[in-house]
């Protein structure tokens, strides 16, 4: 189950303006505050930030509302962000000032084809990620057979995707943060 | 007494160090006459450092200065477009003949004269960027969909400078033109000045101590646009201006800045400038120029 929250509605209610760009530090720091509070009175663990009408999304605000969003965390419940609909351009943005905090993301184009991760992430991270997403969910020892590793190195590599809130965790088994 | 400082026939990045040389003394001790009557061609990054002299001696409480317009028809013409006049008459006294310009009237530019003092006025020069330049930036200049966006993205970053760290308002211009000597090719120019503090005074409290002997304007840029570092000490500031810088890296393009005697600037392979100018003539303020080449077959 999956929240999914429309950044152009909010970004119309933050400024008077005729265009749909997500720009400037205090814009980003309105829908933050919007997206967070949305967010808290979900009770679905996982929130879609969607990102399908904006423009122009530039560093601050990306730094703003995503880079804020995943370091502002409550650690009192799990909570999983995903974006999509983000476009090449949107995405290097994204890229940029998430690698600048270690951070990372899952994100989706709006053509629907497969996640990217974007930010900070090592080629292990990527592997596995990829393969939960393509073999559903699992545990260490079926994505260890999935890729030909040792059980442990598929284990670290899947608990860093989960400390990262990429996959959600439980009893040992790991599953896809919902994505459709 | 009146002071005359007259304006290069050919007023861009360099025609400035010119014409402050020109200003002498800075604040100056009497009454200005900006001489522009010899002046030809003027760049973006001309028109709005001369609206930020205008500001800044305004908001220093000094007498107006007076403008003679140029003498070329072309030349006043084209600064009528753009809209230059329409804000000049606040600061300076013109004195000759002023073109006459509606509030909608059609302009070549980019994106005309446009004051920038909040973040609403970031919106809406962005916003008006992409909807009217698209269509040059890509079919003059041969930018990919994803440069323009990174080119309207680069004047997003450097109008919020202006709005965070300035203290007062400023003004933005692009425009394209053909840089026959320098280049051989057609650039797009985004030109951003303000009359506010400088990076020097906006860096100080956090980074004279940690520079030492060598503080001053050169070291305040290289901090700012080399090092990331932002007078907001939080994580995740100061991000602007390495994104341009990557921005242009990837598209063989030049930021310059220049803030009180410096100009600091990170070059691609075509320019011939000095990565940093130290003991220029005082001019007010910040200037950014951001300059883009067209795209050549191979460069892409």
């Amino acid at each position: 189950m999956r929240e999914r929250i429309d950044l152009a509605p909010i970004l119309k209610d933050t400024v008077a303006t005729a265009y749909c760009d997500l720009v400037t530090r205090p814009t980003g720091v309105t829908v933050r505050q919007r997206v967070e509070a949305l967010i808290a009175a979900s009770p679905h663990p996982t929130a879609q930030l969607d990102f399908g009408s904006i423009g122009l999304l530039d560093f601050s605000c990306a730094d703003e509302i995503v880079a804020k969003l995943l370091l502002n965390h409550a650690d009192d419940r799990p909570r999983f962000l995903v974006l999509v609909n983000v476009t090449e351009t949107q995405r290097e943005a994204l890229d940029h000032v998430l690698e600048h905090h270690r951070l990372t993301v899952v994100a989706l184009s709006s053509d629907g084809a497969r996640p990217w991760v974007l930010g900070w992430r090592t080629p292990d991270l990527l592997a596995v990620f990829d393969t939960v997403t393509r073999i559903g969910p699992g545990d260490a020892g079926r994505v260890a057979d999935a890729l030909g590793w040792t059980v442990e190195r598929a284990a670290d590599a899947l608990q860093s995707l989960a400390l990262r809130r990429l996959v959600q965790a439980a009893s040992g088994t790991y599953c896809p943060l919902p994505l459709s | 007494m009146i002071h005359v400082a007259a304006i290069p026939a050919s007023f861009d990045d360099r025609g400035l160090d010119q014409f402050a040389q020109e200003l002498g003394q800075w604040p100056p001790p009497e009454r200005l006459l900006v001489d522009a009557r010899g002046t030809t061609w003027a760049s973006p990054y001309g028109l709005v450092s001369l609206l930020t002299l205008g500001q800044a001696i305004a908001e220093l409480g000094l007498p107006k200065p007076r403008l003679a317009v140029p003498d070329s028809d072309d030349t006043r013409g084209y600064w009528g477009r753009v809209g230059f006049f329409h804000h000049a008459v606040e600061y300076f006294d013109l004195v000759g003949k002023i073109p006459k310009r509606g509030a909608d009237a059609a302009t070549d530019a980019l994106l005309p004269v446009t004051r920038i003092a909040a973040a609403e006025d970031v919106h809406e020069v962005v916003g008006r960027l992409q909807e009217g330049a698209t269509r040059i930036l890509t079919s003059e200049l041969k930018l990919e969909a994803k440069a323009t966006m990174g080119f309207a993205m680069a004047l997003s970053e450097a109008c919020q400078n202006i709005v965070e760290h300035a203290g007062t308002g400023g003004w933005v211009a692009a425009q394209t033109y053909l840089w026959r000597r320098r280049l051989g090719r057609k650039v797009a120019v985004i030109a951003v000045s303000d009359a506010g503090i400088g990076f020097r005074r906006s860096l100080e409290p956090f980074e004279a101590k940690k520079v030492g002997d060598r503080w001053g304007d050169g070291a305040a840029l290289e901090s700012a646009l080399l090092h990331g570092v932002s007078r907001f000490r939080i994580a995740g500031r100061g991000q602007g201006l390495a994104g341009i810088k990557r921005y242009l890296l990837r598209w063989h393009g030049k930021v310059s800045i220049r803030s009180g005697t410096a100009r600091l600037s990170v070059l691609p392979d075509w320019d011939d400038d000095v990565p940093l100018a130290e003991h220029l003539p005082m001019f007010p303020g910040s200037q950014v120029q951001i300059t883009i080449p067209a795209q050549e077959a191979s460069g892409r």
